[in-house]
């Protein structure tokens, strides 16, 4: 019966449901607020560095993604503080009002492009950073904004209520991180894709063969500003305050890390094992007694990361790898014997 | 009117003058063939029509329109393709993944239907595919559909450096130098497929070096030295024109019997 099954492509897929659906019921094992915060920042960096690879795979290096971030959780904390608008809608707006500045931003700045670029990105989380020190009559400056929690949801007979608990927040991250992975995941499969290797690999080819390359790059900087600016409202009503301290340049080389030991070459998998594995691994050893050092231990913990890795993969490259090693390489150049003799050699 | 005009094409790089006052008309149909030692401005020629280089002078019409100061690949979507010297492929991506990336011109439904998967966008990639794996089979890469570009022989990495051209579906195909590096088989062998591009109504130029490929295919010349155009005509006449010949004609010089 067994034999029918195509089991090279499906145990993978089953062996992954196994892995992630326990994800999905974390809440039933714990309901220790800070070990849930600590999934749900993950999930959050995640949806960021899912942003910083689609950004990659057009061929640069955004330094800047926590300015997207701030943005994102300062249009919403704007919003619901000084407008008393509803989070709901200052959720959609924080997501909008990231993305239209990237749009605007990329539009400018990736003509210049490589590194450039990418120094111009870093100098936007600071500049971010400092309009929200200065601008003290919208922001309160270093004093930041109080944000609060989504009201409280009835379906029914059961209340959500993202006060009571911290499980609220973490379906929510949930919510957010499928969503965005699945948009993600569409996009790095679909011709768009496609288009945006062919921007990153050869420009000169893919500009010959009509392809626009500016407005490719300005569409996946957009597309990593829309997303980013929503994790960044959800950042800023989690942790109940909107501060310029907590994102900056840090946080953007962080978000870089996570995607580059996650794997570049996926788009979804990679930023979310990325992320869950070095967030997760530096709040570890924060909690250890080390006397200060963690710092030096978290990165040194990283460079042993990626010397262990091969050349240009990350973790979830290992998951590619484990499975080719299970069913072994299908490869094109050898074919069956009884194959090789109905097609011509040449 | 022709189907490419140039007219006093001009490129100065700062001081150096690498195209002087070229001025040729390609008919529908023709294969014109660009030959000259090398530094004359083949290659700077053809960088300045696709539009990577911007002329300093001149004006370039395509089907009467002027083209001169378009984008690379505005000047694409108006019909014009091109290979590249230095055989500028996909490395990483296998040969249907080069094509189907390549043809984007050839898609009419938009980002956001392809996005959504809808029925007119699967309908036109299935055409797609099928047109794409047309090209393959008529330049002999069908066997290696499947195979990473990088991972292709010499010979074969150039047909598919043409095939990417051919998948934008180009009224005026530029070949440079597509023999480079090949023995006179293999050359043959080029000069067949292109022959077969040409027969499915594609003009073709092709900057060459080797002679016998350009009396083979060319039913033009035109001869180029340090950026002016020395001679023009139908090739044994401009093989044999006295200042060609003096100007070094390339690496072999074909003899009529």
């Amino acid at each position: 019966m067994t034999s029918h099954i195509d089991w090279r492509n499906t145990l993978p897929k089953i062996v992954a449901c196994i892995i992630v659906v326990p994800a999905l019921l974390v809440p039933l094992f714990t309901n220790n607020p800070a070990s849930l915060s600590i999934v749900i920042l993950s999930g959050i960096w995640a949806v960021v560095a899912m942003g910083f690879t689609l950004i990659l795979w057009t061929g640069q290096f955004s330094l800047g993604q926590s300015a997207f971030m701030a943005i994102g959780g300062y249009t919403s904390a704007i919003l619901t503080a000084h407008l008393d608008w509803p989070f709901w809608p200052s959720f959609l707006a924080a997501g909008l009002v990231s993305g239209i500045v990237a749009c605007a931003v990329g539009a400018v700045v990736l003509r210049v492009g490589g590194f450039y670029f990418s120094i111009i990105t870093l100098a936007l989380g600071e500049i971010v950073r400092i309009i929200a020190m200065q601008w003290q009559s919208v922001t309160r400056g270093t004093r930041g904004l109080v944000t609060y929690p989504p009201e409280t949801i009835s379906l029914g007979f059961i209340n959500i209520d993202f006060t009571a608990s911290t499980v609220p927040w973490y379906y929510f991250m949930i919510v957010l991180v499928a969503f965005s992975g699945l948009i993600y995941w569409r996009i790095g499969k679909s011709r768009i894709g496609g288009t945006f290797f062919s921007v990153a690999a050869n420009p000169m080819l893919a500009e010959h063969q009509g392809i626009h390359l500016m407005k490719y790059r300005v569409i996946a900087f957009t597309v990593a500003g829309v997303f980013t600016g929503l994790a960044g409202s959800f950042y800023g009503h989690f942790l109940s305050a909107m501060t310029p301290y907590t994102l900056g340049i840090q946080e953007s080389i962080q978000v870089m890390i996570m995607s580059i030991v996650g794997g570049i070459s996926s788009l979804v998998a990679g930023p979310i094992v990325g992320s869950v594995v070095l967030y997760n691994l530096s709040q570890f050893l924060q909690r250890l007694n080390l006397e200060g050092i963690h710092p030096v231990v978290f990165g040194g913990a990283i460079v042993c990361i990626l010397l262990f890795l091969p050349k240009g993969t990350g973790l979830v490259d290992l998951w590619t790898k484990f499975w080719k090693r299970v069913y072994g390489e299908v490869d094109f150049y050898e074919l069956p014997e009884d194959m090789e003799k109905d097609i011509e050699v040449h | 009117m022709a189907l490419l005009e140039l007219k006093n094409i001009s490129k100065n790089f700062g001081m150096l003058r690498a195209l002087d006052q070229i001025s040729l008309n390609v008919e529908q149909g023709d294969v014109l063939g660009i030959v000259g030692p090398n530094g004359s401005g083949k290659t700077t020629l053809i960088n300045v029509i696709s539009g990577y280089y911007q002329a300093t002078q001149g004006t370039i019409r395509l089907d009467g329109k002027d083209i001169c100061g378009l984008r690379p690949d505005r000047i694409a979507a108006r019909g014009i393709a091109r290979t590249f010297q230095s055989n500028v492929i996909y490395d990483s991506a296998t040969v249907i993944e080069s094509m189907l990336v390549s043809a984007y011109l050839q898609y009419k439904t938009s980002n956001w239907q392809a996005f959504f998967g809808t029925r007119a966008y699967r309908d036109e990639h299935e055409r797609i595919v099928g047109r794409v794996l047309d090209i393959l089979r008529l330049l002999d890469l069908f066997n290696d559909t499947f195979i990473p570009g990088e991972k292709l022989s010499y010979g074969y990495q150039r047909m598919l450096g043409i095939a990417i051209a051919l998948s934008a579906d180009p009224k005026i195909l530029m070949l440079d130098e597509p023999t480079t590096g090949m023995n006179h088989q293999e050359a043959m062998f080029v000069v067949e497929n292109i022959k077969k591009i040409r027969e499915q109504g594609v003009t073709i130029i092709i900057i060459e070096h080797n002679m016998r490929v350009v009396a083979n295919l060319a039913t033009n010349v035109v001869v180029l030295n340090f950026g002016t155009k020395i001679a023009e005509g139908e090739p044994h006449m401009v093989m044999n024109n006295r200042e060609v010949i003096e100007a070094y004609l390339g690496t072999e010089t074909f003899s009529s019997n």
